[in-house]
């Protein structure tokens, strides 16, 4: 998420057929048998338009620390204002972004995260999610290194559970960023629907992770499993990691919106959930 | 090579669901219905699919489709589209449709989809399907497809699949010339599919407009501008024009209007109504709302019967006279709205105009000389409010000498009328001066009555123009004495014996209660000032009289007791000289151009007349007594006498001349050309002349004649050529005596020309010399 990454595929071959079996045998081996417990969550239950749980939730306001796009070149102005992001009244956070002139930037949108307030090492991490779309749209549910202001970025690691691309409404991408594969040298796979698109209903995308994998999910299907010997470096992975939720508008992974992108853009969330593993 | 691993993987997915399909959740064959029809999705892959036919569209070009095996997507073959160069005799466009004779059931598919290139970047006007060359109730288009050099894919969602289930219209497609310029374009793979990716339809009826229309029972509107916007896969949203039979139409009230399933709106009674419609579940933006008023309102008395003695009108439409010919009620011009009817009321004739915003009245083929007219009169009737601001307006247009539209002698008027002329539900009769209409200079050649306004329903009856009888009656018997000088001495403003100064304001608004009218006078169009205070004349263009000696002007007034006339200068500087009154008959004066004095005669702008009484005037001119006598032919040329089958004539009343020839093209002369009669015969002069040419209307061969001929007449030339001249160009001349005691005339023999001319191909005909020359019958002869 923090830089350019070109799409690394792979074949998913291995994601699909996981897939048929478990389909045809109710509790195939895609899903890894772990028990877990919820430790956090955010249903986004209220009334419609007000702010998301201020005890769950911090905003990144404005274009970022570099004053350059959030790393990104991304074009958007981050707002915490309820037109940018607030609860839908249906049990959902909705993040908008908009076309409009905003603190010298020519669109709004919203980004959210749980840093000093929720950071944990392991477990299950999932959202439930329905996507925005159009070109230059670019939300995505992720996570941050809690240590990133001892260690920096990339040494702090990222997950990145969820990314997509509103020119590519049926892909979604799973990656990691860590010491010696950021940017355009992350690890990452994307899954894709041949008949289907993210933006017209809701699907969970989720990491399982624990010592030594990053396990990665869409709806029930497993489609990416990390090891250490899958990174190109330092496996950064064992210390606590925060969420975060946003709607980029154009920078460097998605590019510019079009005139034919169609503004305002929302990406529904109608849950986060945090597990840990028990025995 | 990015997407080609992106296309593979995708393809391995889909491999997948493939065997989860087989494997494990086998369909149970019973619960299938038998297809009414097939739902083969092939339309073009390497061949026709089965059942495919084409046909070419009307004044297409028929050979633009053709099979390609050597250009081709994929496969062995594509369907290679050549796009004819504009002028192509074989056909403007390329253009056409795939169609099946049984239908085929596509409500399994969401989508017609095919690559495409081009052998140049281009738009192609249309690309759909729908299309059956029947009814088309499925019609589906992509407008304005932008193709380039490369393959691309290209999706046309299928607005609502569940309504195919028994689509004859695969594919169809229409492009003309790009810049006048042909080009070759390539679709293949063409089929239909379920894509599954496309998302969130946007639909549009009025094209997304809430419209507001008031009705009557009976009225029937159609629903169009339907339309739906899909995000295709690729994120970008494409909209597509679609038929109205897609979409479920949706009245609020129907028992007010009723809708059908292809969007026609009937009106049944009075009340308000709003059609919106649907597409699948998607709700369509834009609705009409209708407010009808019930049964048509309108009069059930007849309007006024005239009572204008029918020798006194020309009526258009009037069951109390004999029409002339009118072409049109509804020129049906473009943004006009108007609908007419025709119907009786209280057995009586009238005409009824429906939404009326403007209509074109045409009466071109035979154009009404209402010079003799008074005034013009209409009957109106409107139920609608009439309130400022709203107006009815009348606009009548005269085409000119010429009688067509164009041209520099077009003249035409519009008049409005509000409260309290206008009262709704009741016969208004309009009685309108034709003065008033005060820009229509001339009304010889009327052609067009406009009406127009703020009233959308209009009955109109009796529509004629009349003479009043009042303003006439005490008008000289016979006409003013027809002027003798010649024209090259001559700048008329009003005449009809001379060219009058173009562009002249008979009746500019300066205020006066005069009312001017032009009317003829035993045939002879005379100027009268009715009721005389005051009254200007505005001239077409600033004019030169310094060289000029008089005014000349002709009046005749019974009643009246104090006339002055008076030249207007800039400033203004105005001179008035006194003209006896009233008079025993015609008077014709001639006031020496000093009277006007201190007037620029270099630089007149106006005439003015004040007084009181009915003056008739005619015959205003300013003119210049000539150094000598003679300088004019009071005869005409000899009439020629040779046999019409033997001759071939260029200027000559008495033969068909040489059509289209100009008498004064612009080489670049001095020469000023005029026709002037003389005792009544047209005859060509050159005043001034160096040199003048004649251009043929045509090339003509005179080998097999033997002479031109020309009657020629000048009192003050010293030198004259006549020049014959065929393409190079090749001329020679021949010399004429000069000057002449009466007229000349002259056989030259051909052959005095034939060394140099190829007589052939003569093309012009040229003067050279000095003075003032009349020309006439000038003409080749065997």
């Amino acid at each position: 998420m923090k830089s350019n990454h070109p799409i690394l595929i792979n074949s998913l071959l291995l994601a699909a057929l996981s897939f048929v079996s478990w389909s045809c045998q109710d509790n195939g081996n895609s899903i890894i048998n772990r028990n877990y417990e919820l430790v956090w969550e955010d249903n986004f239950d209220g009334p419609a338009g007000e702010s998301p749980d201020p005890a769950k939730w911090t905003y990144d306001v404005g274009i970022g620390p570099g004053n350059d796009g959030w790393g990104n070149n991304e074009l958007e102005y981050y707002t915490s204002r309820p037109q940018n992001i607030s609860l839908d009244g249906a049990g959902n956070l909705a993040i908008t972004a908009r076309r409009e002139s905003f603190g010298g930037r020519s669109f709004t949108s919203a980004r959210i995260n749980t840093k000093d307030i929720f950071e944990q090492a392991y477990g299950r991490f999932e959202a439930r999610i329905k996507m925005p779309w159009g070109p230059g749209i670019w939300p995505a549910f992720w996570m941050l290194g809690a240590n990133i202001d001892e260690v920096a970025w990339p040494q702090c690691g990222e997950i990145d559970i969820m990314e997509y691309r509103g020119q590519e409404p049926n892909l979604i991408h799973g990656s990691l960023h860590g010491p010696g594969y950021s940017g355009g040298a992350a690890v990452t796979k994307s899954f894709g629907f041949t008949n289907n698109r993210f933006d017209v209903d809701f699907h969970i995308f989720a990491v399982e992770w624990g010592d030594g994998y990053i396990d990665y999910y869409v709806d029930d299907t497993l489609y990416q499993r990390l090891r250490p010997e899958d990174v190109n470096g330092e496996w950064v992975y064992d210390n606590p990691f925060y969420i975060i939720l946003n709607v980029a508008v154009g920078g460097n992974y998605v590019g510019f919106p079009t005139s034919q992108t169609p503004f305002p853009q929302t990406m529904q969330v109608d849950y986060v959930k945090v597990y840990k593993e028990v025995n | 090579m990015k997407n080609m691993k992106h296309t593979s993987s995708v393809l391995a997915l889909f491999t997948a669901w493939a065997i989860l399909t087989m494997v494990s959740c086998e369909r149970d064959m019973e619960d299938l219905e038998p297809a009414a029809f097939p739902t083969t999705p092939e339309v073009f892959i390497d061949a026709f699919s089965a059942g495919l036919n084409y046909g070419a569209f009307g004044g297409s070009k028929v050979t633009a489709f053709d099979v390609d095996a050597e250009v081709k997507y994929k496969g062995s073959a594509s369907m290679r589209f050549s796009v004819p160069d504009a002028g192509d005799p074989r056909g403007a466009y390329a253009g056409g449709s795939y169609f099946t004779s049984v239908g085929r059931d596509l409500s399994g598919y969401d989508a017609l989809t095919f690559w495409a290139k081009a052998s140049k970047s281009a738009t192609i006007d249309v690309i759909g399907f729908g299309n059956d060359f029947g009814a088309s109730s499925f019609l589906t288009t992509l407008k304005a497809v932008k193709v380039n050099t490369n393959w691309q894919q290209y999706i046309i969602p299928i607005p609502d699949p569940s309504k195919l289930t028994a689509e004859r219209g695969m594919l169809f497609y229409s492009e003309g010339p790009e810049s006048e310029l042909g080009y070759t374009f390539w679709i293949d793979e063409v089929k239909f599919e379920k894509l599954g990716t496309l998302a969130h339809p946007r639909a549009v009826i009025l094209d997304g407009q809430a419209q507001v229309t008031s009705a009557e029972v009976g009225q029937q509107l159609n629903i169009g501008g339907t339309k739906v916007t899909f995000n295709l896969p690729t994120g970008i949203d494409q909209t597509i024009e679609t038929a109205p039979s897609f979409f479920t139409f949706i009245s609020s009230n129907p028992s007010v209007a009723s809708v059908s399933s292809s969007g026609v709106v009937t009106v049944l009674e009075a009340g308000a109504a709003v059609i919106t419609a649907k597409l699948g579940d998607v709700e369509a933006v834009g609705s009409l709302t209708l407010n009808s008023a019930g049964q048509a309102t309108g009069p059930t008395t007849a309007a006024p019967t005239p009572t204008v003695s029918a020798d006194s009108v020309i009526s258009l439409f009037s069951n109390a006279y004999t029409n002339v010919p009118v072409d049109t009620w509804n020129t049906r011009w473009e943004f006009s709205t108007a609908e007419d009817f025709d119907l009786q009321i209280a057995g009586n004739d009238v005409k009824r105009y429906r939404a009326l915003n403007f209509v074109g009245i045409e009466f071109t083929s035979q154009t009404i000389n209402a010079s003799a007219m008074t005034h013009f009169h209409i009957d109106i009737w409107t139920p609608d409010p009439t309130e400022l601001p709203a107006a009815f307006k009348v606009l009548l247009v005269d085409f000119g000498a010429n009688g067509v539209f164009g041209g520099t002698d077009n003249s035409s008027h519009e008049l409005s009328f509000t409260r309290p002329t206008l009262v709704s539900n009741q016969w208004v009769s309009l009685d309108i001066p034709l003065s008033n209409f005060t820009g229509l200079v001339n009304r010889g050649h009327l052609a067009q009555l406009v009406l127009s306004g703020s009233l959308p329903n209009v009955y109109i009856d009796n529509v004629y123009f009349y003479n009043a009888g009042v303003v006439v009656p005490s008008g000289p018997a016979t006409a003013a004495p027809t002027p003798s000088r010649s024209a090259a001495d001559v700048i008329s403003i009003f005449s009809d014996a001379y060219t009058n100064v173009a562009g002249t304001d008979f009746f500019p608004n300066w205020g006066q209660a005069t009312t001017v009218t032009q009317v003829p006078v035993a045939g002879n169009n005379t100027l009268l000032y009715s009721g005389l205070n005051y009254q200007g004349t505005q001239l077409g263009s600033n004019l030169d009289v310094s060289a000029m000696t008089h005014l000349h002007l002709d009046y005749w007034t019974k009643n009246s007791s104090a006339l002055n006339a008076y030249l207007i200068s800039p400033g203004p500087v105005e001179k008035a000289s006194v003209l006896t009154v009233p008079t025993s008959g015609w008077s014709s004066v001639d006031i020496p151009l000093s009277t006007f004095s201190p007037v620029d005669l270099a630089n007149l702008i106006q005439l003015k007349f004040d007084g009181n009484g009915d003056i008739y005037l005619d015959n205003i001119y300013f003119y210049k007594t000539s150094g000598g006598g003679g300088t004019t032919p009071t005869t005409a040329a000899p009439t020629p006498t040779f046999n019409a089958a033997n001759v071939i004539s260029v200027f000559s009343n008495a033969y068909t001349n040489v059509a289209g020839t100009d008498f004064n093209p612009n080489w670049g002369q001095a020469t000023v050309v005029t026709q002037v009669p003389v005792a009544g015969n047209n005859t060509l002069l050159y005043t001034g002349l160096n040199y003048q040419g004649i251009q043929l209307g045509s090339s003509q061969n005179v080998s097999s004649m033997t002479s031109v001929h020309l009657d020629f007449w000048t009192a003050n030339s010293t030198a004259l050529k006549v020049f014959l001249i065929s393409p190079g160009p090749a001329e020679t001349p021949y010399t004429l005596t000069v000057p002449t005691s009466g007229w000349t005339s002259i056989d030259i023999p051909l052959s005095a020309f034939s060394s140099v001319v190829d007589l052939t191909n003569v093309i012009q005909f040229k003067f050279e010399g000095n003075g003032t020359i009349y020309l006439d019958n000038i003409l080749f002869h065997n």
